[in-house]
C-alpha cells in the first residue's frame, strides 16, 4: 500500500511540477515583448487570417492572467494552435516530428546502456589492471566531449572520407539504400544514434563501474563465492544487480540531456525532429510551436523522471515498506 | 578422511583418536602490494579433526582471517596463496581448479562470516538468496528448495519459518540475519565450518544465543568448525582445541584446557593475562590495570627478524632474535614454538625466513 | 632515538619549549594531495594553457581576427599553411587568431555564469540548509522547479526574443549584450546544483561536533557559518564550480552553434555556427574551434574531478 500512496503523491507533485513550468514559460515568452507587435515588425508577410487564430487563441487583448488561463485551457483540450509557418494543427506536428526524435534518443540510450554495462563489468571486475585504467581513460575523455563536435568528427570521417554513411537528413530522396525504406531509413539513423550514444556511455560507464567496484567490495559478494556460485553468478546475480539500481535515476537524466540538447543534434545532422523544429520555429517566431514543443518537452521530461522514481521504488525492496 | 597414524598428532591410544579432515601445513599467504609484500600468513599448520571445534586466535592483523579464507582459495587480490598443502577429504585443495573448487565451497566447506548485516544480498529475498545456494548444488527445483529452506530456518531457531523466505535481510534483526548465515552455511550439510568472528558484531545478549546455537547444531550434524576470533572466551566455551597465531605464525596449539591451565608461549601467557577476570575486583582505592601486552602489531612487509614476537616479548633472549623458532611437541597434543620452551630455530638474520 | 639537544642542556623547569607551528590546514593538505593527482594535474595544467593564450595569446597572433585579407591573397577555406597555420575559414579569417581570440570570450563566459550560478546558488542553498524547516521544504521545491525546466530550449527563445525587442532602444548599444544576456541566463538556470551541494554540506557540518561545540561557547550563528562551516564546504564548492564553468562554456557554444549568440563576440560556438556549412570544403575551421571547446571542457573536468579527490580522498586498497 506504501508504494500505491507514493506513486499518487508523485504523480500529483509532476502535474504541479507541469502546472508551475507552464506557468514560468508562458510568462517569459510572453512578458518579452508583446507577440502581435513583434510578429507584425518581423514578419511583414504575416496574413491577418493568422493573426486573427492567435489573438483568438491567446486572447491578446485580455490582461496577462486571463491570457494564461486560455492559453492553459486550450493545452488541456489538447488545442495546440495552428502553426504560422506550416498552417497546420502543432498537435500533429509534435507527434510527427516527436517520433523522429524518439527514433534517435531511444536507440541511443538502449545502445549506451547495453555498452555501458559490458564494459563496466569488464573494468570493475578487473580493478587497477591495464584494461580497467583505460576504460576509465576513455570514459572521462568521451564525457568531456562535447556532443556536437563528436558529430563532426564522426560525419567527416563516416560520411566524407569513408563515404558509408549519409551526412543528414533522416531519409533519401532518391535512390534509397537497397530500394527499402526501412533499410533506407535505419542507414540514416546510424550516425545520429553513434553520436548520442558516446556521451551517454561514456558517463553510464563511469558510473556503473564505480558502483561495481563499491558493491564488489561487499561481504555478501564474498559470501556468494563462499557459497560455491560460480563467479559469473556472483558478478551478474548479485553484483551488478545491486550496482544497476542507481542508475535508474540517472537514465531520466540523461534522457532529458538529449532531449534538452536535441537543437543541436539535429542542426548537426539536419535531422527532421522536434530539435530542429523548435529552431526553426525561434528564428520564424512561430509561437504556437514555441509554447507547445516547450511545454511537450517539459511534460516529456517530468514524465520520465516520474517513471524512473517509480520503477526505482519498485525495484529497490529496501524502499518498500515506507 | 585422512585417518592419522598413531605416531603424529594425536597420541591416544585407547580411546580412538577422531579421524584428521583438515591438515593445514606450510601454508603462505602474502599480498603483493605496491608498498611491499606483506606477508600475511606465513608458514603455518594446523588441523582440524573430525566433530571437533578448533579456535583459531590471535590479534587483528595476525592472518586468522586469511587463512580460513585460504581454504576456500578465497584470497582477494593482491594476495595469493604462495605456498603450503591444504589436505581436506583426501585432497589438495591448492591443486584443485576453479570448477571443482566450487563443488567444495558451500557444500563441503561452509564459512559464517562477520557481519551478518552485510553478508547477506539486501535485494533478494532470504529464500531466493539460500534457495539458489541449493539448487546450484544439488540441482533440485524451487518449490523442493524453498521447502528445505524452510525446513533449515527451523534447525537454526527462526519462528515461522516459512514466511521468512519472502521477507529481505533488512527485515530482520541481527541476531536472525547470523542465523539465517549459519544455516546458509548448512544448507548441504558440510563436513566443515568456517565462522570468522560469528559474534563480534552482535549484542552480548545475543552473542550468547548464537554460541549456544552454534553448539547444538555441531554437535548434533557432527559438523567441525575452524572458529577464528580475538576472544578467548568464545574459544574457551565453544573450541576442543586452540591454535594461537601471531604475526603469520603459530605459537601455540593444544586442547583448550591444557592451553588455558597451561600456557606456554609468552605470547599465550600474555593473551590470557590481559583478559579482565571475573575474581577481580576493578573499582575500589587502588584500581589495578589492564595488562596489556607492551608494543605494537608488527609491519609484516618488514616482519621482525628472528622469532616474530621477540621485541614485545617479557622474555626474549639475543638467540630470539636470530633464530626463527619452529612448532615442536612439548607434551601429547601440545606443541609451542618458542626458544625459551626448547623449539628447534631456523637462522634468519640477513636473510628474510 | 636522538636526543633532543635542548632537553638535555635545560634543567627541568626552564625547558624550552619547541616553537608552536600551526599543522597544515585544510588547503595546504589539499594542494599536496592534488599534487600527486594525475587527473588533476592534467586538468590544471589544460586550464592554464587556456587562461595562457586567452591572456598573451592576441599580443603573439599574426592576423587581426578580423582581418579578411586572406580573402585576397590565400582565399577562403584555404588549408593549413606556413602562413595560416590553421588555415582560412569560410569568410577569409584566419582560423588560429579567431581561435585565440576566442579563449577569453570563453573564459569569460564559464566564469560570468559560474559567478551568477554561485551567489545564487550559495544564498539558496544556505539558507536552505541553515534555516532548515518549511523553508528548506519550500526552497527545494523550488529548487527542483528548475532542473525540471528545459533549459536550453527557453534560453535559445528567450535570447531570440531580447534580441529582437532591444532592437531601437538604448540598450542596443551596449557592447557584447547578446552575450552578456547568455552569461546571465546561463546563470540565472544553472544554480540548481549548486543550491542543492550548498545545502547538504550544510546539513552536514551543522550536525559535527565542533559546530555544536562553537555554540556551546556561545558563538554567534553568524560567526559560526563565516568562520566554521563556510570555510569547510568551501571545497566541494569550489569542485562543482569547476565543473560548472566546463557545462557553461559548452552551453554557450551550443547557443552560438545554433545561431543565437552574439554576432560581434568571438566564441568559438560561433566559428562553428558560421563554418559548419562549409565543413566539406573547409573541415580545420570546425575541426579546430570544436577541439578548442573539447580541451576547455576537458580541463576544467579533470580539474574538478582532481580536486574532489584531493579534498575528500578515498582510501585506495
Amino acid at each position: 500500500m506504501g508504494i500505491f500512496r507514493y506513486i499518487i503523491r508523485r504523480l500529483i507533485f509532476s502535474v504541479g511540477l507541469v502546472f508551475g513550468v507552464s506557468l514560468i514559460i508562458f510568462f517569459i515568452i510572453n512578458a518579452i515583448g508583446n507577440p502581435i507587435e513583434i510578429l507584425l515588425a518581423e514578419r511583414p508577410g504575416i496574413t491577418p487570417e493568422a493573426i486573427e487564430a492567435m489573438s483568438r487563441y491567446y486572447g491578446l487583448d485580455q490582461p496577462a492572467p486571463t491570457r494564461y488561463a486560455i492559453w492553459l485551457w486550450n493545452i488541456l483540450h489538447l488545442d495546440f494552435g495552428t502553426s504560422i509557418i506550416y498552417n497546420q494543427p502543432v498537435g500533429g506536428m509534435l507527434v510527427a516530428w516527436g517520433w523522429e526524435t524518439l527514433k534517435i534518443q531511444v536507440p541511443a540510450i538502449l545502445l549506451a546502456l547495453a555498452i555501458a554495462t559490458f564494459v563496466a563489468v569488464t573494468a570493475a571486475t578487473r580493478q587497477y589492471s591495464r584494461v580497467d585504467f583505460s576504460v576509465m581513460t576513455g570514459a572521462l575523455l568521451g564525457h568531456s566531449l562535447p556532443g556536437f563536435f563528436v558529430g563532426i568528427i564522426l560525419i567527416l570521417i563516416f560520411a566524407y572520407w569513408l563515404g558509408w554513411f549519409p551526412s543528414y537528413g533522416a531519409y533519401s530522396t532518391r535512390n534509397m539504400l537497397w530500394n527499402s525504406a526501412l533499410a533506407d531509413s535505419i542507414w540514416h539513423m546510424v550516425l545520429p544514434i553513434a553520436m548520442l550514444a558516446f556521451f551517454n556511455t561514456a558517463t553510464l560507464t563511469l558510473l556503473m563501474r564505480s558502483n561495481m567496484v563499491d558493491v564488489l567490495r561487499n561481504d555478501y559478494i564474498m559470501a556468494a563465492r563462499a557459497s560455491g556460485l560460480p563467479e559469473r553468478k556472483v558478478v551478474y546475480g548479485h553484483a551488478l544487480r545491486n550496482a544497476f539500481i542507481p542508475v535508474l535515476t540517472y537514465l531520466a537524466i540523461l534522457f532529458g540531456l538529449m532531449l534538452g540538447t536535441a537543437p543541436v543534434t539535429e542542426t548537426v545532422f539536419t535531422w527532421p525532429g522536434l530539435g530542429y523544429l523548435y529552431i526553426t520555429a525561434i528564428q520564424q517566431l512561430d509561437y504556437p510551436i514555441i509554447m507547445a514543443e516547450s511545454m511537450a518537452i517539459t511534460i516529456m521530461l517530468v514524465g520520465a523522471t516520474l517513471l524512473t522514481d517509480i520503477a526505482y521504488v519498485l525495484i529497490d525492496p529496501r524502499i518498500r515498506l515506507e | 578422511m585422512l585417518s592419522t597414524p598413531a605416531s603424529s598428532n594425536s597420541p591416544l591410544i585407547g580411546a580412538a583418536a577422531p579421524a584428521l579432515l583438515l591438515r593445514v601445513s606450510g601454508l603462505a599467504v602474502h599480498f603483493f602490494t605496491g608498498d611491499g609484500v606483506v606477508r600475511a600468513v606465513d608458514g603455518v599448520d594446523y588441523q582440524v579433526r573430525q566433530k571437533e571445534t578448533l579456535g583459531l586466535v590471535g590479534e587483528s592483523g595476525s592472518g586468522k582471517t586469511v587463512s580460513s579464507l585460504a581454504l576456500l582459495r578465497l584470497v582477494p587480490r593482491p594476495a595469493r596463496v604462495v605456498s603450503g598443502r591444504i589436505a581436506f577429504e583426501g585432497e589438495d585443495l591448492l591443486a584443485k581448479s576453479e570448477r571443482q573448487m566450487q563443488a567444495v565451497r558451500g557444500k563441503r566447506i561452509a564459512m559464517i562470516f562477520q557481519n551478518p548485516a552485510y553478508s547477506l544480498n539486501p535485494i533478494y529475498s532470504i529464500g531466493d538468496q539460500l534457495g539458489q545456494i541449493l539448487r546450484w548444488h544439488d540441482k533440485i527445483g524451487r518449490k523442493e528448495s524453498l521447502a528445505r529452506v524452510a525446513e533449515l530456518l527451523r534447525l537454526v531457531g527462526i519462528t515461522d519459518p516459512v514466511s521468512r523466505l519472502t521477507q529481505f535481510p533488512h527485515e530482520l534483526s541481527g541476531g536472525m540475519k547470523q542465523r539465517v548465515c549459519i544455516a546458509r552455511a548448512l544448507l548441504c550439510n558440510p563436513a566443515l565450518v568456517l565462522a570468522d568472528e560469528p559474534t563480534t558484531n552482535l549484542d552480548v545478549t545475543i552473542q550468547a544465543q548464537i554460541l549456544d546455537l552454534l553448539d547444538e547444531l555441531k554437535g548434533r550434524l557432527g559438523t567441525s568448525m575452524l572458529l577464528v576470533t580475538h576472544d578467548m572466551g568464545v574459544v574457551a566455551r565453544m573450541a576442543n582445541r586452540v591454535t594461537v597465531m601471531y604475526a603469520g605464525r603459530i605459537c601455540e596449539t593444544g586442547e583448550v584446557r591444557t592451553i588455558f591451565r597451561d600456557p606456554q608461549h609468552p605470547y599465550t601467557r600474555a593473551l590470557l593475562e590481559s583478559m579482565p577476570r571475573i575474581d577481580q575486583s576493578y573499582s575500589g582505592p587502588v584500581k589495578p590495570r589492564l595488562a596489556a601486552i607492551a608494543g605494537r602489531p608488527p609491519n609484516l612487509i618488514a616482519p621482525p627478524s628472528g622469532c616474530r614476537f621477540h621485541t614485545r616479548c617479557p622474555e626474549a633472549v639475543p638467540d630470539c632474535q636470530r633464530l626463527l623458532p619452529e612448532m615442536a611437541e612439548i607434551s601429547p597434543g601440545h606443541a609451542v614454538s618458542c626458544l625459551r620452551r626448547g623449539s628447534p630455530g631456523r637462522e634468519t638474520v640477513g636473510a628474510v625466513a | 632515538m636522538a636526543l633532543d639537544a635542548s632537553a638535555m642542556t635545560a634543567s627541568p623547569g626552564t625547558a624550552a619549549k619547541p616553537p608552536r607551528t600551526r599543522p597544515p590546514g585544510v588547503w595546504v593538505q589539499g594542494w599536496r594531495r592534488f599534487r600527486h593527482n594525475t587527473t588533476g594535474m592534467l586538468g590544471l595544467s589544460l586550464v592554464c594553457l587556456v587562461v595562457a593564450v586567452a591572456v598573451i595569446g592576441p599580443f603573439v597572433v599574426h592576423y587581426d581576427p578580423n582581418d579578411q585579407s586572406a580573402m585576397i591573397k590565400f582565399g577562403a577555406k584555404s588549408a593549413p599553411s606556413l602562413q595560416h597555420l590553421l588555415g582560412t575559414d569560410r569568410m577569409g579569417y584566419d582560423v588560429l587568431s579567431r581561435i585565440v581570440y576566442g579563449a577569453p570570450t570563453a573564459l569569460a563566459v564559464g566564469l560570468g555564469t559560474m559567478l551568477v550560478a554561485s551567489v545564487i546558488g550559495i544564498t539558496v542553498g544556505g539558507i536552505s540548509g541553515y534555516a532548515g524547516g518549511m523553508v528548506d521544504e519550500l526552497l527545494m521545491r523550488f529548487t527542483e522547479f528548475f532542473l525540471v525546466i528545459p533549459v536550453f530550449i527557453i534560453i535559445l527563445a528567450v535570447v531570440r526574443l531580447f534580441g529582437i525587442v532591444v532592437v531601437g532602444t538604448p540598450l542596443e548599444s551596449i557592447p557584447y549584450l547578446n552575450l552578456m544576456t547568455i552569461v546571465f541566463l546561463l546563470g540565472l538556470f544553472g544554480w540548481p546544483p549548486i543550491a542543492r551541494l550548498v545545502r547538504a554540506e550544510l546539513l552536514r557540518l551543522k550536525q559535527m561536533e565542533f559546530v555544536e561545540a562553537a555554540r556551546c561557547i556561545g558563538t554567534l550563528r553568524r560567526d559560526i557559518l563565516l568562520r566554521h562551516i563556510l570555510p569547510n564546504a568551501l571545497p566541494s564548492i569550489v569542485v562543482v564550480v569547476a565543473l560548472g564553468i566546463g557545462g557553461a562554456i559548452l552551453a554557450e557554444a551550443m547557443v552560438s552553434f545554433l545561431g543565437f549568440g552574439d554576432p560581434k563576440a568571438i566564441s568559438w560556438g560561433q566559428l562553428l555556427y558560421f563554418n559548419y556549412e562549409a565543413l566539406k570544403v573547409a573541415p580545420w575551421a570546425s575541426v579546430a574551434p570544436g577541439a578548442a571547446i573539447f580541451i576547455t571542457a576537458l580541463g576544467f573536468n579533470l580539474l574538478a574531478d582532481g580536486l574532489a579527490d584531493a579534498f575528500n580522498p578515498r582510501l585506495k586498497q
